[in-house]
Order: C-alpha cells, then structure tokens, then sequence
C-alpha cells in the first residue's frame, strides 16, 4: 500500500508534538499508588516485588563459546534435502545444544531462598543461561542440532510457558527452515535440525553481521519461553571485525577482541563480552514470577545482565567492547555510565556502522542491540563505575515518557577497575563498515504495516497470527519499501522482520543521523512514529514472520507471516 | 465489591469449606489509595482470580475459580448481548465447538463472561446462547464481581477479542483471537492437554 506525502507529513507533525519519551519528572508516588489494581493482578505496583538482593556482589557470568562436535557423533545424520542450499554450504563446524530444565543461580541471596538452596527454576542450552555463545566466522557454515529434553508439560516445575521449541537465531540471514519460525517447533524428546550458511546477504562484506543472539520463538510461548531462560548470544566474525586486535591484515578494524584469551589475573578474561539483559521479578521462593493475563507487557523489578541480578565485573584499565542486548520481554533502556561518562556506539542491532558515534547513553527497545566502547584507562585501581538504567516505565506497553534520576536509576550492573598494566593494541577506527548501496530504482512495491491495539487484541494491520495467512509475498531478487506505523499514542512497539534487515530512508518524516544511519533488524517504534526503511530480498525463499518484539504484544497475536517467493 | 462473607449471607449458598481470602490482602490494607480483593485458592494460577461467584444462562451459582477453573482446561471469551451484535465472536466459536465435539463439558470446559453484567440476565444469555446453538456456560454475576474477574484477564470495556486457552492442571495459558480460524483454537485446546488427548498439532505446519 502507498502512503500518500500528506500522511506522512500529518504523522511527522505528530511526532513533533508528542513528548518526547525523555525528560519530564518522576510520577509522583501518591500518583502511582492511584493508578495501582487490585493485589496481584497487572501493575507493578501491585504485583509482588522481588525479595530484596543486594546489587553488584554476584560476578557477571560470561557464557562459554560453544564447542564443536563430530559430526560422526551425531546419531542421526544431517538431511541435506531438508536445507536450502545445504551443498553450496557445507557445514565445517558442527554443534549441539541440549535444552533442560534446572536450577541457575541468578543471585546467592536468591538461591538462599530456593527450595534446598539449588537454585532458581529454569531452562537453559547445555546447562546454562544465557547458553553458550555461537562464535561463527563469515565463510565457515555451521550446523547446530537443538534437542529439546524438557519435561512434558504434566512434569514441568516452571510454573510458565510451555516446554515445545523453535530456536530463531535472530537476525542471521537464514533459510526459513532453520529460521526458527514458529510452528517449526519440537517437542519434548524431538529435535530440530539448523544450517547457517555464513553467506553474507547478496555476497556483499558490507552486509556483515556481527552481534546476534538466539532465544526461543514458540508459538504463542516466545515471552514466558524466553524469560524461562532461553536465549544466548551468537557472534559473527569476519577478515575486517576479527575479534582479534592484533590482527595484522590491512583492513583489519583491531576492535578491542581477544574473546576469552589473555588479560590479567582477576579480570573477565577477555575484551569483547557479550552482555544480554532481561528484567526479572521473583516469587518469595527466589523462582521467575510473571502474570500471563497481562497482555500490556510484562516488567520484571531486577534487572540481570547475563542472567545474573546487578552483577559485577573486573575491568582492566583499557578499551572494552560491549556487545548489549535487550533480551526483553518488555522493558526499554536508556543505559548510562553512573558518573555520565561518554563512550563510543559502533554498531546498532548488532552491525557495525560506518563511523563510530560518541554518546553517554544508549537507547535499547526489546531485542535492540548496540555495541559500545568503553575506555576504562580513565579510571584508577580500585574505583567503580555503574551502569544505570534511567528510562522509566511502569507498566508493559512502553516507556512512560519519564527519566529516572538520582536514587531512582535502576542498577544494571558495576564495573570495578583493577590495577594492571595491560598492553592495549585495540581501536576505535574512524571508519568502519561501509553501508550498502540503496537503489530507489529497484523499487517495485510499497507495503504499509500498521501497528494497533483493537478490540483487546494487539493488531498488525488490523489483523492477528493466522500461519495459514500470506500477508506479503515479495519475488525473490527484488526491493521494496515498507512503512512501519505505530497507530497507538500511550505504546511503544519494537518491530521485528526475520531474514533482511532494512536501512532506514525517513524516521517521521526525517533521514536518519548517527546511529539511525545503519542497517537494523528492530524498528523501535514510539507512539505515533513512522519509520519508512528499505529492503531487499535474497539469497533464499520461505516463511518468514514480522512482529512485534515486545514478545508479550507478539504472543498476544501481534505478528503476521509474509514469504519469500521465488523471484 | 461484596466480601465473601455477604454473598455467603445473602445467596444463602452452602458451598464446602473454601479457603478464605489469599495472602497479600494485608500489606496493602491501610493505604486508601489500593483497592484490593480477596483472592481465589487452590491450582497454579489461583491467586490471579478472585474470590467470587457467577451465575450460568441456567441460573446456576458457582465459584468462579474453585468450581469452573481449578484443575480443569478451559476456554474463556468475553461478550454481551449488546457487544454480540457489533463484534460478534459466538459464531466462530460455535464452530470451536464442533471442532470439540463429545470433549466439552467432559473434560474441556467453555465460558463466556458477560462484559455487561448490568444488563444481561441469565434469560438474556440463555437466549443469546440458544441463538447461536452454543452450549457452553455464559456467566453473569454481581457488576463488582464480574469486572474483578475481566481484570484479571485484562479486559477494558465491553468488547473484547481475545480467548484465552488454560489448562489449571499444568498452569499453562495462552490466548488466541476469538475471530481466529476455529481449527487454531481448537488445536490450542489439544496442544495444552496432557494425556491421550494431547496432540502437539491438529495440522502439521512444520517446514519440510
């Protein structure tokens, strides 16, 4: 559908006289004691808060890169008629991931709460959550086979979502089959089989992605799923972002990298970590508590950072790549250095952007991603520095339009400098990744999706989840423009395409600047906003999904099936 | 809102020893600015629900939660006569029905609440069920009451499009559009039972 210039201007206008989401002051706590229901239903107000847990005294946990196995071990061989282009792309490293449910310790003071002290319930990848990182490079296929070995429903102890699985790797540019779509799910003693090519979209290096993550994408189940505990972190390397600042190759941008290797005694043991935050709230025994009836969205009152509560880590007096997730189901950030520091942003939604962009804060929406550069050389042995979150929100549908300050940030995490001597070869380049070419010629079509809360329902277009429903087929080979509207004035919608991501051309009528001007997977819609980005479609065909990635919002029927159609 | 202890006193109801109000009715008694209410007991999701009693087209009284929820798999939709005829859900979930065939009123249950509770008598919704040929309970019930039970499921006003699918056995929920294709909600009815009625699908969707 076309927009006409009007509309577009109207929806410009709008946004300039809506509040912004930031500045204004606190409500005030009579205010919100008013607007609070009745006991244990919706507001978080109202719904239990969490046992008190002092921050920054658990370390940060900082997953494993998962380890490859033999692909001789695998009992049932790789069908290769089951994977688009599965021979082009021969899979060099082979992995398994095994989901269970278990105990993890998100906090002491919570596992001290927890029956025999083992641990708050949860579902994890090999044992742990986030689960292990899927480190993969540009050129070398991979193969990950997914068992679910959760109890059957009847045998479950998470008191939420529902033990069936589809593991979408998010914004790699994958075959459908392997995308993780919803009803590509399998059951408890089931397995489900993923090829990632490792190709960049359309062959071109500028294409590159580089901090991705994986979480369950069930049908009606992806939020309780999720904030069961599975998700993890994946991370793409190619010749120019290596990971290794070291790297003598003339392109190489030598980010600050050496994941896992090096770095003094003490320390995280490595430059580029990974950080994903879900906001948790816990039942009086130390287990995830979340209210399903709440189709706002749901807000957790302790945020984790790798699944741990307000942990900490050692930092040496140097550069570190942060790689920040906002692994939702709900909640938005504005994430801020405790003394108001600034800091480096070079990738948005996990892409490296052209120039690097100085900032203090950064703005994440669920499943938004930015990774930023810290220069710790500041500080001196034994200071800290916090991250704070200073975006408030008080219920699910979205920021309220508020700033947090003083005592009422919320903790995400600390980091604690300590005294070393560390060599430190890394940069921050003045240029990094080239984006590729828009070509309005190539333009065929202009689609319109519409974001709206009708009748109860969380609407796209007016219209919910029906998987038998083709909402767009583009031709492979082609581009389109598309147009993403939030209808609503009180919510934020974060909406997601699987398989390209899009540049964005105007954002309310405006072009984009600094860390807009990227290629992003999640447009973070506030209320009234109008974003107008570009696609193209390639390199594979099949069933893909767009929705909102508040994953509550998205279980609540707010998502629509659109194909990949041979061109 | 009607404490437990007046309806006990005026429907003169002799119901078995239920439990009283949930825990957490206390902490937040003092502050005038909360309204709170007592909750139901029993199953995983109990302290969701209050603690109140609706009335079937058939005049029938039960405990919402304790007597038509706990320990059962349920679906629950929301309308009025009023609403019926500007969002009408009743005939695509007469088709549910059929899907469900012998399992209703067996082991799966079906509700529709009344978003109009002021207006719709049990008569009015015997004959907006009859309308239809829906043989499932449609539930009214004292105003307070009912609007403490379209809280807990998030229903503002008097239409609403969603139906939620609830298994009390397990804990399990989720809700589909009440407009959806009738087989989507059919098979969220066979996906959430356990037993020689489960059946991950009704159609196999999977790729490949």
């Amino acid at each position: 559908m076309t927009i006409k210039r009007r509309q577009i201007l109207k929806a410009g206008a709008a946004a300039l006289t809506t509040p912004a989401i930031f500045g204004g002051a606190m409500l005030s706590k009579t205010a919100q004691a008013q607007l609070c229901r009745p006991t244990g239903i919706r507001s978080p107000g109202t719904e239990p808060d969490s046992p008190p847990v002092t921050p920054f005294t658990e370390p940060l946990f900082i997953p494993d890169a998962l380890s490859p196995v033999n692909p001789a071990s695998l009992t049932t061989p790789p069908d290769p008629n089951r994977h688009q282009r599965f021979d082009e792309f021969q899979p060099i490293k082979y992995y398994e991931q095994r989901i269970t449910e278990g105990y993890w310790n998100y906090h002491s003071e919570l596992t001290q709460l927890t029956p025999n002290q083992s641990g708050s319930l949860a579902w994890m990848y090999n044992g742990s959550t986030p689960g292990e990182t899927l480190v993969a490079r540009y050129g070398e296929p991979v193969f990950v086979r997914r068992y679910n070995d959760l109890p059957t429903a009847d045998q479950i102890q998470m008191p939420i979502g529902y033990p069936a699985i589809s593991t979408h790797l998010h914004n790699a540019h994958t075959a459908s089959e392997s995308d993780g779509y919803p009803m590509d799910f399998a059951e408890p003693g089931q397995f489900w089989d993923h090829h990632y090519a490792m190709m960049y979209a359309r062959n071109d290096p500028n294409e590159a992605l580089a901090s991705l993550w994986y979480h369950d994408h069930m049908i009606d189940f992806t939020a309780t799923n999720v904030y069961a505990g599975l998700s993890g972190m994946a991370i793409f390397y190619d010749h120019i972002d290596s990971g290794d600042e070291n790297d003598k190759h003339p392109h190489a941008l030598r980010l600050p990298g050496n994941m896992r290797f090096g770095g003094a005694p003490g320390s995280a043991n490595g430059y580029d970590i990974s950080l994903i935050l879900h906001d948790v709230r816990f039942d009086s025994s130390g287990n995830p508590a979340y209210n399903v009836f709440d189709t706002d969205g749901h807000l957790g009152d302790l945020i984790t950072v790798n699944r741990k509560v307000m942990p900490y880590l050692n930092v040496e007096r140097r550069k570190y790549r942060f790689r920040i997730y906002d692994g939702g189901p709900s909640r938005f950030y504005e994430l801020q250095l405790g003394d108001g520091d600034p800091f480096f942003i070079i990738s948005n939604d996990g892409n490296l952007l052209e120039e690097p962009v100085e900032a203090t804060s950064i703005v994440l929406g669920p499943a938004n991603r930015q990774d930023v550069i810290i220069d710790f050389s500041r500080y001196s042995p034994g200071q800290t520095v916090e991250f704070f979150n200073v975006m408030e929100q008080i219920n699910g549908q979205g920021p309220s339009g508020r700033r947090l300050d003083g005592p009422s940030r919320m903790n995400v995490m600390q980091f604690r400098i300590i005294d070393s001597n560390v060599e430190d070869n890394s940069q921050i380049p003045d240029f990094m990744r080239k984006l590729p070419p828009i070509n309005l010629n190539e333009v065929v079509a202009e689609r319109e999706w519409v974001f709206d809360h009708d009748m109860g329902l969380w609407t796209v277009n007016g219209s919910f989840m029906d998987p038998t429903i083709i909402s767009a087929a583009p031709r492979q080979g082609t581009a389109e423009i598309w147009h993403f509207r939030n209808a609503g004035s009180s919510w934020a919608h974060p909406c997601h395409v699987h398989f390209e991501e899009f540049q964005v051309l105007e954002w309310n009528g405006k072009k984009p600047t600094g860390v807009l001007r990227s290629r992003k997977d999640v447009a973070t819609l506030g209320p009234n906003d109008h974003a107008k980005v570009f696609y193209r479609f390639d390199d594979f065909v099949g069933r893909y999904v767009i929705h909102c990635h508040n994953n509550v919002h998205e279980d609540n029927a707010m998502m629509l099936r659109w194909d990949i159609t041979p061109g | 809102m009607n404490s437990r202890r007046t309806f006990l006193a005026t429907a003169a109801l002799s119901v078995p020893a239920l439990a009283g109000a949930a825990s957490g009715a206390g902490n937040l008694a003092n502050n005038p600015a909360f309204k709170d209410c007592p909750r139901a007991n029993g199953g995983p999701n109990a302290h969701r629900f209050p603690q109140v009693i609706v009335q079937d087209q058939h005049k029938q009284k039960a405990w919402f939660y304790e007597q038509l929820i706990n320990n059962k798999l349920v679906l629950i939709n929301f309308t009025s006569v009023k609403s019926e005829k500007r969002y009408p859900i009743i005939g695509n979930l007469v088709r549910v029905q059929d899907m469900l065939a012998d399992r209703l009123g067996d082991d799966v249950n079906m509700y529709t609440i009344s978003t109009d509770p002021y207006h719709d008598t049990p008569e009015a919704l015997q004959q907006l069920a009859e309308s239809h040929g829906a043989q499932w309970k449609f539930l009214t019930g004292q105003p307070d009451d009912i609007r403490e039970i379209l809280h807990a499921f998030g229903v503002h006003g008097s239409i609403n499009g969603l139906t939620w699918i609830g298994n009390e056995k397990t804990g399990r929920w989720l809700s589909k559009a009440s407009r959806q294709h009738p087989l989507f909600i059919a098979e969220a009815v066979a996906r959430l039972s356990i037993g020689r009625h489960h059946k991950p699908f009704l159609v196999d969707l999977h790729s490949v």
